[in-house]
């Protein structure tokens, strides 16, 4: 009886294990650190991934459709950070008071976006 | 008109309270008379909340801006379909048009013949009952849908033009029936328990439920995709967004479940396994439901947070539990006697859902976890739930190509390397026709394994052995069509960004695009810039492709229609990105077989849609399998 207990317990565990296993393999490369702009600044943050939320300072979007290259400035109330962006502009990017960038920052304090995140327009609520 | 929705409201709550109150009471008194009117009042409750919806919809329909709702999702110029889908286009709306889902579907259970015995019927009542005053409840206090406006605006601000597709007139309808249809399977299985029902007669009348809620999930998270797909303009479908996956949780757990109750009647742990899936996914519907509304995960969609969060995490801290406590204190009647053991391909694919379910959870929530216990928020992007569902999946896919060969009797296993022959070849020869074209492992697995997987069912096709099993044949079949979409679109794709000049030619992959130039064209309140190219293929043309970009009046943010020119080999997609004088600069996309994935899809519906009609009416599915 002990012996089919610890059978149905190892065998219970097999797929907790196998899923930590491949969590832990698909962990790599694919974690981005969240960090205010106000962190940002002044830290030494380069090599790693990170991901920045910002309000989009209005007047600050520079697009160059030719490239195409988008350039513009988040802000969090308190420190300012410029962002660029190589892709095309997204129909929804002026309208968006809030923009997640992901991508990573270098020395000069200025951010390469690989990705960027708008507010999707089936947002519930809260838009007036 | 939002004086009669709102009193409506008021009634529909009233009424459900007491019909829950008098189902009691009949119950604990035995006391029959009272059975009727307890029937009575839900009906009336119904009733109460189709006039709400109904008169929702006529206020929308009429430009009635005094409701804050209509003027803040609808507009005078706003054509009539997409002024009906502003009803749930809202938090608030769609919230109605949930409860209104629920209602109906409590009448109808309510009324069906097979239920009437021993006052199911009012049993069942109480549950559904209960999650309706539940949001009536919401629909009065915290999101009032009928909040009226002091300052009558002449015209509401509209929907954003991106949701004007007829994706979303129907996505979000189809999700709320699928997670509303799991409330009955969830109010059979409580019931049950809860009336002592040692037979497991429970257990025979989910099927149906189950399979109904599965197969507009489903819909529901195709319809979306393709909403994505067809109007957000970055090419893809699914993104592993917090918000997609939530509706994926669901969907995991019934899938395992629709499996684990093909189980023969005394499988040993049949009970166990159904009464956990059908709380799990229940749960998990009420989950989805907390996580795009609560706001703790950033998400492309970004719902707002708020009370309504709050109100749902309660509800499902709540529920769970509710059904723990019940299953727990309930162990005796979810033991059967029976120790037969066959059908571990069922339950090991069951588990194997399981597995990816809780890998993509725990990936979504992982910003949660990290900002709870390190301080530091840390997100998982979506190469994170590739590299952790593609094996997953992989296995899942091969246990469902071998399915068929599992269901064989003993007799037949002699002839096992005969019938293996067809689907191993095919399946080696599309392995091996992948490799050649320079793509990765999983790509060759995935091809390989779908063509297997047809090999397999071929014969189960043409021969089935019932209606039910041809359904459940079908859907499989769907499943594999989607499966070389996906992985066709996954991995041969093809991404450029041209400026071109009118009379320019742009070479893409086997078809030659023809420039012609950029055209404006002027409406009331807007207008439109377009593009058309021809599409060449060997010299002569195929088809054009048109994309364009419009501006609004008094909006900021333009939008884009993106030119799809679909193939069965391949999609080409068109951007236009921006433009200077008759320049244009052009995102053109290539994916391999998406339309593969909108016809599996259909396939899959038609095989439910199969195996839950039988003769014509909605039938039990019963047989156990060999």
């Amino acid at each position: 009886m002990a012996r089919k207990k610890l059978r149905i317990l190892l065998l219970s565990l097999l797929p907790l294990f196998v899923l930590g296993f491949l969590a832990f393999r698909a962990f790599e490369n694919s974690a981005a650190y969240y960090y205010t702009i106000s962190e940002v600044q002044g830290k030494d943050v380069s090599e790693q991934k990170l991901r920045v939320k910002g309000q989009l300072v209005e007047d600050s979007v520079v697009y160059d459709a030719s490239i195409p290259l988008l350039e513009f400035r988040l802000t969090d109330g308190n420190s300012y950070m410029k962002a660029s962006y190589r892709g095309v502009l997204p129909d929804n990017f002026h309208h968006s008071e809030e923009v997640i960038v992901e991508g990573t920052l270098h020395s000069q304090g200025e951010f390469t976006v690989s990705k960027l995140m708008l507010q999707c327009p089936s947002k519930y609520e809260g838009e007036e | 008109m939002s004086y009669v929705g709102m009193i409506s409201l008021y009634l529909a709550g009233v009424s459900t309270l007491l019909a829950i109150v008098l189902s009691t009471k009949t119950l604990r008194a035995k006391r029959d008379s009272l059975a009727k009117w307890a029937h009575r009042f839900g009906a009336v409750s119904t009733f109460f909340i189709v006039l709400a919806t109904m008169s929702l919809i006529v206020a929308v329909l009429r430009n009635d801006f005094s409701i804050a709702y209509v003027s803040r999702h609808s507009a005078r110029n706003l054509p009539v379909l997409y002024k009906v889908s502003a009803l749930w286009a809202g938090q608030s709306g769609s919230l109605l048009l949930w409860v209104l889902i629920m209602s109906c579907m409590t009448a109808t259970v309510q009324k069906m013949k097979r239920y009437q015995e021993n006052h199911l019927y009012l049993r069942l009542g109480i549950v559904m009952h209960l999650v309706c005053l539940l949001f009536l409840v919401l629909l009065l206090f915290v999101t009032p849908v009928f909040e009226r406006l002091v300052d009558i605006p002449y015209n509401g601000s509209g929907l954003n033009p991106m949701l004007q597709s007829l994706g979303m007139v129907f996505h979000p309808p189809l999700l709320f029936l699928g997670f509303s249809g799991f409330l009955v399977p969830f109010a059979l299985a409580v019931v049950g328990l809860c009336t002592g029902d040692t037979q497991g007669t429970w257990l025979k009348q989910v099927r149906p439920w189950v399979l109904f809620a599965w197969l507009f999930l489903t819909a529901g998270i195709v319809t979306g995709g393709q909403w994505a797909y067809n109007e957000l303009g970055w090419g893809g479908y699914w993104a592993w967004d917090p918000v997609e996956n939530s509706s994926f949780f669901p969907w995991l757990t019934s899938t395992a479940l629709l499996h684990i109750l093909l189980l023969p009647e005394h499988h040993r742990s049949k009970r166990v396994w159904s009464y956990t899936l059908i709380a799990l996914t229940y749960a998990l519907t009420i989950f989805a439901t907390f996580l795009t509304r609560s706001g703790i995960l950033d998400s492309v969609h970004a719902f707002a947070g708020g009370v309504l969060g709050q109100v749902f995490f309660a509800v499902l801290v709540l529920l769970a539990t509710f059904s723990l406590t019940l299953g727990v204190s309930k162990r005796h009647a979810l033991r059967t006697a029976g120790s037969e053991t066959t059908g571990a391909t069922l339950v090991v694919g069951s588990v194997l859902l399981l597995m990816l379910c809780a890998g993509v959870l725990f990936g979504t929530l992982f910003p949660v976890i990290t900002r709870t216990f390190a301080g530091r928020e840390v997100v998982l992007d979506a190469s994170f739930f590739n590299q952790l569902s593609v094996p997953l999946f992989l296995v899942i896919f091969f246990l469902m190509g071998i399915a068929p060969l599992v269901r064989e009797k003993a007799s037949d296993r002699k002839v096992l390397p005969r019938t293996l022959a067809l689907p191993v070849l095919l399946g080696i020869a599309a392995a091996a026709y992948t490799y050649s074209l320079q793509s990765g492992l999983a790509a060759c697995l995935a091809f390989g394994l779908a063509a297997f997987g047809f090999g397999t069912h071929l014969r189960d096709l043409f021969f089935p052995r019932s209606r039910r099993h041809w359904g459940g044949v079908l859907v499989h079949l769907g499943v594999l069509i989607v499966l070389i979409g996906v992985a066709g679109s996954s991995v041969f794709i093809d991404d450029v960004l041209v400026s071109v000049e009118p009379g320019q030619e742009i070479t893409f992959g086997d078809y030659v695009l023809e420039y012609q130039g950029l055209r404006a064209r002027y409406g009331s309140d807007q207008y439109t810039v377009t593009t058309t190219l021809a599409i060449m293929e060997n010299g002569t043309e195929v088809g054009e492709i048109t994309s364009e970009k419009t501006f609004w009046e008094g909006r900021h943010q333009p939008s884009t229609q993106v030119g799809i020119f679909s193939t069965i080999k391949e999609d080409l997609y068109l951007n236009l990105a921006g433009w200077e004088n008759q320049t244009a600069q052009l995102h053109l996309q290539r994916f391999a077989l998406v339309s593969w994935i909108w016809v599996g899809s259909w396939v899959m519906y038609a095989g439910a849609l199969v195996a839950l009609l039988k003769g014509g009416q909605v039938k039990l599915w019963s047989r156990p399998i060999r």
